[in-house]
């Protein structure tokens, strides 16, 4: 079983290596996308710089905090974003029959068709993360758990992209709602919490996970709490189990489409 | 010209087939128009205080129409297309078209977001009459003067993604631009008016394109005087001047850099 994982993680990472030297062709353009992607996600600055001159606390979140936030935001998105890009057109692949590739492939059919390319582009998320740990107040343990976090984080905005995108194994025309859920995760993600009251505080912390992707690890980082870090940890475990699930039930009424194509 | 009213109407026509696209993008519109009004209604401690000038129901109706301008544009696909246009070479087919290639990319734009626009705008009235309440006292003068400064800042904005498109000509991608210029717009032009600023950086602001296509008709809509109207008209012709010899120049020098393949 082990050996079994160890094997997978080791084909996926190797997929992920040549994305990268594809993608490294063009080192000019390679640069300029990580660059301009932190300068992209470092004017929203000028936005919290005046929100906070207009009062002491967003949120219940000083300025420091939602700098983590938008760090902890921008770092899960990117690492999301550079090991699954796929998980995020899953949809295009199982309508348009591009699944075949990967099912006569003696390994994990969710795993090697969302790993098989890179952006670029989010790797300057990541990195603008980190900048943004810096900025909170950077410190060993801080460092850790902000890196634990962004993989949890990571992991569970793949998961809800690969159970939204696996209704189209169900319905044609799901993809609008797997954009739309991406959308509201990324969107909100970068907003205090105490800006939200009522149903919607509930959901942000059960149907649409923000909450516990990016607000508690702001909580954790902040104050540590076992309790939280358990239930972070928790959702996020669960989270890839429901993914799994759900991908392979709807496997099970996937259709080949006689698609011939070239992976190169 | 008549080409080009051609191609806006084909254009339009073609875009009413894909309606249900249009209303995909709602949900989008709306979770930000939610997010904002969440955010407003924290910062403001009452709806009547003031805050630079503006109450909160300004401030909302304000990012209404600045979310309606953005939205409808939907540049991020318009640039990509430009780009990916000169990236792979499609831009040869237009070319050696009898047309000029920057009015045939206004024109075109311009179709594809007439429908957005229609329904943007009567879906951006709808939640702000639910949010909110009320609206703004506008007279049907007012109306029409705030849909031509729009209408110009679509014009602007079009010609502006279509200069940042063909910079692709120059460095492979400029998708990066895009992404900065749109930051800028974003934060800069669409959350806040140019009064929440600080001082020193207010009148830079009324010279950038920011108060030509977010600023000007969004500010006209929540607080109408016609001296501003006039001015804001101005300066929009102005912009729309610049914009245009910007993407000739640039066009002209990448169509000599231009090596096409044949295949």
């Amino acid at each position: 079983m082990l050996m079994e994982v160890k094997n997978q993680l080791k084909v996926s990472l190797l997929a992920i290596k040549y994305a990268v030297m594809r993608e490294m062709l063009n080192k000019v353009t390679f640069i300029t996308n990580i660059i301009f992607m932190i300068l992209n996600n470092a004017s929203f600055i000028i936005q919290w710089l005046i929100l906070f001159s207009l009062k002491d606390n967003v949120g219940g979140y000083s300025f420091k905090q939602v700098m983590l936030l938008w760090g902890i935001a921008s770092a899960t998105y990117g690492f999301a974003h550079f090991f699954f890009k796929k998980a995020f057109s899953l949809s295009d692949t199982i309508n348009n029959g591009k699944l075949d590739v990967y099912l006569v492939q003696p390994k994990n059919v969710l795993l090697s068709a969302i790993c098989t390319d890179v952006d670029v582009s989010a790797i300057g998320d990541m990195l603008y993360g980190y900048i943004m740990l810096f900025v909170y107040g950077f410190n060993i343990s801080s460092f850790l758990l902000f890196t634990l976090f962004v993989i949890c984080g990571g992991l569970i905005i793949t998961c809800v992209s690969v159970i939204l995108n696996s209704l189209s194994f169900w319905f044609q025309k799901s993809d609008i709602i797997a954009d739309t859920g991406n959308s509201l995760m990324t969107n909100i993600a970068t907003y205090p919490e105490g800006i939200f009251k009522g149903v919607v505080k509930i959901l942000l912390f059960t149907l649409i996970p923000v909450g516990i992707a990016n607000y508690l690890p702001v909580k954790i980082i902040s104050e540590f709490n076992i309790y939280l870090f358990v239930i972070v940890i928790g959702v996020t475990i669960l989270f890839i189990m429901l993914a799994f699930i759900i991908f392979n039930k709807g496997l099970k009424k996937y259709s080949s489409s006689n698609l011939m194509i070239a992976r190169i | 010209m008549k080409k080009y009213w051609f191609i806006f109407k084909t254009e339009v026509m073609s875009n009413m087939q894909y309606i249900l696209n249009v209303l995909a993008g709602f949900i989008g519109y709306f979770i930000m128009l939610f997010i904002f009004f969440n955010l407003w209604k924290y910062i403001y401690n009452e709806p009547n205080q003031i805050i630079n000038g503006y109450t909160m129901s300004q401030m909302i109706w304000y990012v209404i129409i600045t979310e309606i301008l953005w939205s409808v544009l939907s540049g991020r696909k318009y640039c990509a297309k430009i780009i990916d246009d000169v990236r792979g070479g499609n831009i040869a087919y237009n070319v050696n078209k009898p047309y000029n290639y920057i009015g045939y990319c206004l024109a075109t734009h311009l179709g594809s977001c007439f429908i957005r626009a229609i329904m943007y705008i009567v879906l951006g009235m709808f939640i702000g009459l639910i949010f909110l309440g009320n609206f703004p006292s506008l007279n049907i003068f007012s109306i029409l003067a705030v849909l031509i400064t729009g209408i110009l800042a679509t014009v602007i904005s079009t010609l502006l993604l279509t200069f940042i498109g063909l910079f692709s000509f120059i460095i492979e991608d400029a998708n990066p631009f895009y992404w900065v210029y749109s930051k800028l717009i974003l934060v800069l032009g669409t959350i806040f008016p140019i009064e929440y600023f600080p001082t020193f950086i207010q009148p830079i602001l009324k010279f950038s394109p920011i108060y030509v296509v977010s600023y000007g008709p969004a500010h006209l809509f929540v607080n109408f005087n016609w001296a501003e109207f006039i001015n804001i008209i101005i300066f929009q012709f102005i912009y729309i001047i610049i914009a245009y010899l910007m993407c000739s120049l640039v066009y002209k020098i990448g169509v000599k850099r231009l090596n096409v393949n044949g295949g």
